[in-house]
């Protein structure tokens, strides 16, 4: 590869500072952070009754955004790791988007189950006192090292790009500068150090699929250890892994048409990248829908009577609208749009995968709440609103504000540092044009 | 005008009363402590229904303040308990038949209601001296001596933690001309405390007559009861630190062998930064 070329590949790749539109888009997540915190300020202040989770909806939407965090955290598994080790490269361009939202997703998952916790200055309580038998412990050591793992992942990829950032200092601020300095300064791009983060790379991308599917197979069983109608499934691991990796798959797909079009990085993202990826969104979907298919089917078949109230409630009573929404959005229709060549262009794969990511948000809240709502004795001498569930504004303010937080450290992100890996993307070049 | 509106108002606010049903028990119990039982009910709407909060007076033999034994309220079961004092023992004593009147206050909702309770006094008697038969004998108080009854039912029965198990199928005895029954303890294996014991218990319900009467006796005819508990032992739910070896053995190496590798990386992340510093020429 030339040196006019690799020094276009990296100029077009270097971060670009936030344009008028940019600019929108942070001050619109900024404030949809500061409604949340000032709801949430709210909720420390006068306590979980600002919410409408009473005695039997004790977990409504947070843990529903929870879950969802969780799930779309996969994504860092699936792109960087699942896709490296079975040596598909196209793959390159998008491992740091889909690293990056599994690491602001991981850090807004742990956020939002402190943020569901009446008193989150007990939180201490749970390292102290604690259970080793009880999966909510195995969720709080197993998110907090696949953090640690994505953001190694993140990290040692990075380590070649911020040397070329340093070398680009009047591309930069002094601030920023700072910041490559202390991370990257030491990456001299010598024989050795290549190899041992290659080897690095390798043993995290290996680690992190076990540990992925830990992740949600431990949040499953916070709810399948659980002996409630909807939950008590020895389906639920698979079928949140399939759903995770759904999901995060159409958030990538999603970014990549977002950094595409506003970086103007249709060289590196292309038409072939939102084919490839169409098609994997499409086997996900087929593969998501059979486990829900599975999760209904069998129970409907059953049909025990607590079983039937809650499959009744989510198949024609009062959770019907949100469960065709969410199994239309999730499943059917980007199914309907993917599986055609034209569908997995651009526009039509980005609306797809849009679809996925809001309807695998109402899905989550499906499997938490409904269930809270159908227990096995009946609700008696209980307010009304016990035996509903709509959230308050403090709750969607937090929820929002949540989503906004995790959009916000994409976004700074995606300013600060390369989101399409330089070095690599050179180098594959270079392999390419020697074979 | 207001005034009539206003009158008129007051008039429809006063609730017309009901009636209330006042019943009165006399308990006597192992033949040492003697109380009473006033139960208040009323009927609204076709159903009936207790009262609580109703203010009873208890009396022996008539309803005068030199005869008053004392006073209670009923609770939520619309029961009122009097234990009959020991200031009352010169009157108990005069006499082997007494009548105990109770007598409610008036309310806004009730009017002051009376109820009566006339007793011969009588007293259980009961032996194991045989095996594991009971022998329970009915006596009452004639003039100054106690003689057997005859034709008194009775039930024997063993006490539980929920009531009072019968101890064998014979729901219940008639005593004979000795004013005795004799029932066999049928209840094989039935755990009894740390020493094995059980108590009976022979009772006379609602005589009209004697009243209630009961009287218990610890017999050693159960089974021993041994404490057993897996609080100490490792179980999915047991409490923190006692969870089982291969729960523990499984997750910690899980823990060791992921964060060793995370700390082994971290250690590659070290040496790639010496290397920085220090790169071979």
């Amino acid at each position: 590869m030339e040196n006019s070329a690799k020094q276009k590949v990296i100029e077009e790749l270097l971060p670009q500072k936030f344009g008028k539109q940019g600019k929108i888009w942070v001050g619109i997540l900024l404030t949809l952070c500061i409604i949340g915190l000032i709801a949430y300020i709210r909720q420390l202040s006068k306590g979980l009754v600002v919410t409408a989770m009473r005695d039997y909806v004790s977990w409504g939407i947070y843990i529903s955004n929870f879950v969802f965090f969780v799930a779309i955290s996969l994504v860092g598994s699936l792109i960087t790791a699942v896709l490296r080790l079975t040596d598909v490269h196209w793959s390159t361009p998008l491992t740091r988007i889909a690293e990056i939202i599994a690491v602001s997703a991981i850090t807004f998952a742990s956020i939002i189950i402190i943020v569901d916790m009446g008193r989150p200055d007990r939180f201490y309580n749970l390292f102290i006192h604690g259970r080793l038998q009880s999966p909510i412990v195995w969720d709080v050591i197993v998110i907090t090292t696949y953090f640690f793992i994505s953001l190694l992942l993140l990290y040692f990829p990075l380590l070649p790009d911020l040397q070329i950032m340093l070398r680009y200092k009047e591309k930069t601020n002094k601030w920023l500068y700072k910041l490559y300095h202390y991370l990257g300064s030491f990456w001299k791009n010598t024989a050795g150090q290549i190899k041992m983060s290659e080897r690095a790379i390798n043993i995290l991308s290996v680690t992190i699929i076990p540990v992925a599917f830990s992740i949600h197979t431990v949040t499953s069983w916070l709810f399948a250890t659980t002996y409630r109608p909807g939950w008590d499934s020895t389906n639920f691991g698979a079928y949140f892994i399939s759903g995770a990796f759904l999901v995060g798959a159409g958030g990538v797909v999603v970014a990549m048409y977002v950094f595409r079009t506003h970086y103007k990085l249709e060289k590196y993202i292309t038409d072939g990248h939102f084919d490839k990826m169409g098609k994997i969104l499409v086997m996900l979907a087929l593969l998501y829908l059979y486990f829900n298919v599975n999760e209904y089917l069998i129970p409907a078949f059953k049909m025990k009577k607590p079983e039937e109230e809650h499959l009744r409630g989510l198949f024609t009573g009062e959770f019907a609208p949100i469960f065709w929404f969410a199994v239309s959005m999730a499943m059917f229709f980007p199914i309907l749009i993917l599986l055609f060549k034209k569908g997995r262009k651009p526009l039509p794969a980005f609306i797809a995968g849009l679809m996925v990511v809001i309807g695998s948000w109402f899905k989550r809240y499906l499997i938490v709440t409904p269930t809270l709502l159908h227990p096995f004795l009946p609700m008696q001498d209980v307010p009304d609103s016990y035996r509903h569930y709509f959230p308050t504004w403090e709750e969607w303010a937090i929820a929002v504000g949540s989503l906004a937080g995790a959009l916000l450290i994409i976004t700074f992100f995606a300013r600060i540092f390369p989101i399409i890996p330089i070095q690599e993307t050179i180098t594959e070049t270079e392999q390419h044009e020697k074979a | 005008m207001f005034a009539i509106l206003f009158s008129s108002v007051d008039v429809f606010s006063q609730e017309a009363k009901n009636d209330l049903l006042l019943n009165l028990s006399y308990f006597n119990n192992n033949n040492s402590y003697v109380y009473l039982k006033a139960t208040a009910k009323t009927k609204i709407d076709g159903k009936f229904q207790l009262v609580k909060d109703v203010s009873v007076s208890f009396y022996i033999n008539k309803d005068s303040a030199g005869n008053l034994l004392g006073k209670a309220t009923t609770n939520d079961k619309g029961e009122a308990y009097l234990l009959v004092p020991a200031s009352a023992k010169d009157a108990w004593n005069k006499s082997a038949k007494h009548g105990f009147v109770a007598v409610s206050t008036a309310t806004k909702q009730f009017d002051e209601t009376k109820a009566n309770a006339d007793i011969t006094k009588a007293k259980l008697q009961i032996d194991t001296a045989e095996g594991r038969t009971v022998k329970v004998k009915v006596i009452e108080l004639k003039d100054t001596a106690w003689v057997p009854v005859k034709g008194v039912e009775l039930k024997v029965a063993v006490k539980r933690m929920d009531g009072d198990l019968n101890i064998s199928e014979t729901q219940s005895y008639t005593t004979d001309s000795t004013g005795a029954i004799s029932a066999e303890f049928k209840r094989d294996s039935l755990p009894g405390d740390i020493n094995s014991s059980l108590i009976l218990v022979a009772k006379v319900e609602d005589n009209d007559q004697y009243g209630n009467l009961s009287v218990e006796k610890t017999v050693p005819w159960g089974s021993k009861f041994k404490y057993e508990t897996n609080f100490y032992n490792r179980t999915l739910f047991a409490r923190r630190g006692q969870s089982p070896m291969w729960l523990e053995l499984m997750a910690y190496s899980i823990i060791l062998a992921v964060w060793g590798v995370l700390i082994y990386l971290i250690i590659q992340l070290y040496k790639i930064k010496k290397i920085g510093r220090n790169p071979l020429p």
